[in-house]
């Protein structure tokens, strides 16, 4: 068995209610993530991001693996900062792994963060067991990133689902539409 | 040339590699290590067990805004703003630590402070009404539905806002 060493990975968290931001860096740092910063919302979490990118010494951090981040915050809530990261310009790294957290769950939301391009959703009350099993799913399974005139994150389809009736897809990866960046 | 509607990015799994180096390893051999998991959830659970402590603070502060509204009460707006801010950190959150009376009665306290809610003196009344449903909740530590004493709370609550409404 080869078990997952977090030590060397970086983590954002940005949690308004410090009750529940400090219970998930605690959570990770015994899970033993090496590096973490904690911000109170998504405006300092962009801030953040920036500082990283252009002075990652000043920051006290080489990178951002993985963000976490609640969804209800002001005045920049979580969806806010998930757009920016996958569509601002600004944005240094468009394919980061998004982690949701909120404590609504309806399929609505769930469907509104997909959109969005959230890599994984976790519904409050939040267990280390639920947490280690979306940070799995980023390390050991990454998702294709798409890109469409009207969405840009991971693969919405995580397995092939076999269709029932008859295939109206349009197009295929062999399609000249449609091309294929290894990177 | 036929323009390219679709692009795929299929991007080097740099976080694998971090985390579980270059060999290869088949994915059914792969975990997190069970005694971290296990250290992992008790940390948590220790932690949620200052839930109480940590929500008493926020009646607290509630409480204290609360007393402000009564005594300036031209600043209503700004302390109605401030209660909005203080429910809004307690709600959907009681019910992870096993305190959902507290979810309902923060939910139920973020929506009467919204932008659209009279400060008038009535609705002060309804808002300590609130406060001091969570300060029951907490200090007679009424976990799940609370039961009969929940229901009572409950009930209570309703008739303080048709009172005041």
């Amino acid at each position: 068995m080869s078990n997952i060493d977090l030590s060397r990975v970086s983590v954002l968290v940005v949690e308004d209610s410090q009750f529940i931001r400090s219970l998930i860096v605690n959570s990770l740092r015994v899970m033993g993530v090496g590096s973490m910063q904690s911000v109170d919302d998504g405006a300092q979490a962009i801030d953040f991001i920036k500082l990283v990118d252009n002075d990652p010494m000043k920051a006290g951090m080489m990178s951002i693996d993985i963000i976490i981040s609640d969804w209800e915050m002001s005045p920049v809530d979580g969806m806010m900062l998930l757009r920016w990261i996958r569509r601002h310009k600004d944005s240094p790294d468009r394919f980061i792994p998004f982690m949701m957290l909120t404590g609504y769950s309806e399929p609505k939301r769930v469907e509104d963060a997909r959109t969005m391009g959230v890599n994984e959703f976790m519904s409050k009350p939040f267990t280390v067991n639920a947490l280690a099993d979306k940070l799995f799913a980023i390390i050991n399974k990454p998702r294709q990133f798409v890109h469409t005139a009207s969405y840009f994150g991971p693969d919405r389809r995580r397995r092939p689902v076999p269709i029932e009736g008859p295939d109206r897809r349009k197009l295929t990866y062999d399609s000249p539409e449609v091309e294929v960046v290894n990177g | 040339m036929v323009k390219v509607s679709v692009r795929y990015y299929r991007i080097k799994n740099k976080l694998r590699e971090k985390t579980l180096g270059l060999a290869p390893v088949d994915d059914d051999q792969i975990s997190f290590d069970d005694e971290l998991m296990l250290k992992a959830t008790a940390a948590l659970e220790e932690m949620a067990e200052d839930y109480p402590d940590w929500v008493s603070g926020l009646i607290d502060q509630l409480a204290d805004v609360h007393r402000r509204c009564v005594d300036t009460p031209e600043q209503r707006f700004q302390h109605f703003e401030q209660l909005h801010a203080i429910a809004h950190d307690m709600r959907g959150q009681g019910g992870t630590f096993g305190y959902p009376l507290i979810s309902d009665f923060s939910d139920g306290l973020y929506d009467f402070t919204g932008v659209n809610t009279s400060t008038s003196d009535k609705n002060v009344e309804i808002i300590k009404a609130h406060i001091d449903a969570m300060r029951v909740v907490i200090k007679e530590r009424i976990s799940g539905d609370g039961g009969d004493l929940g229901s009572q709370l409950k009930t209570g609550l309703d008739a303080a806002i048709k009172k005041y409404a």
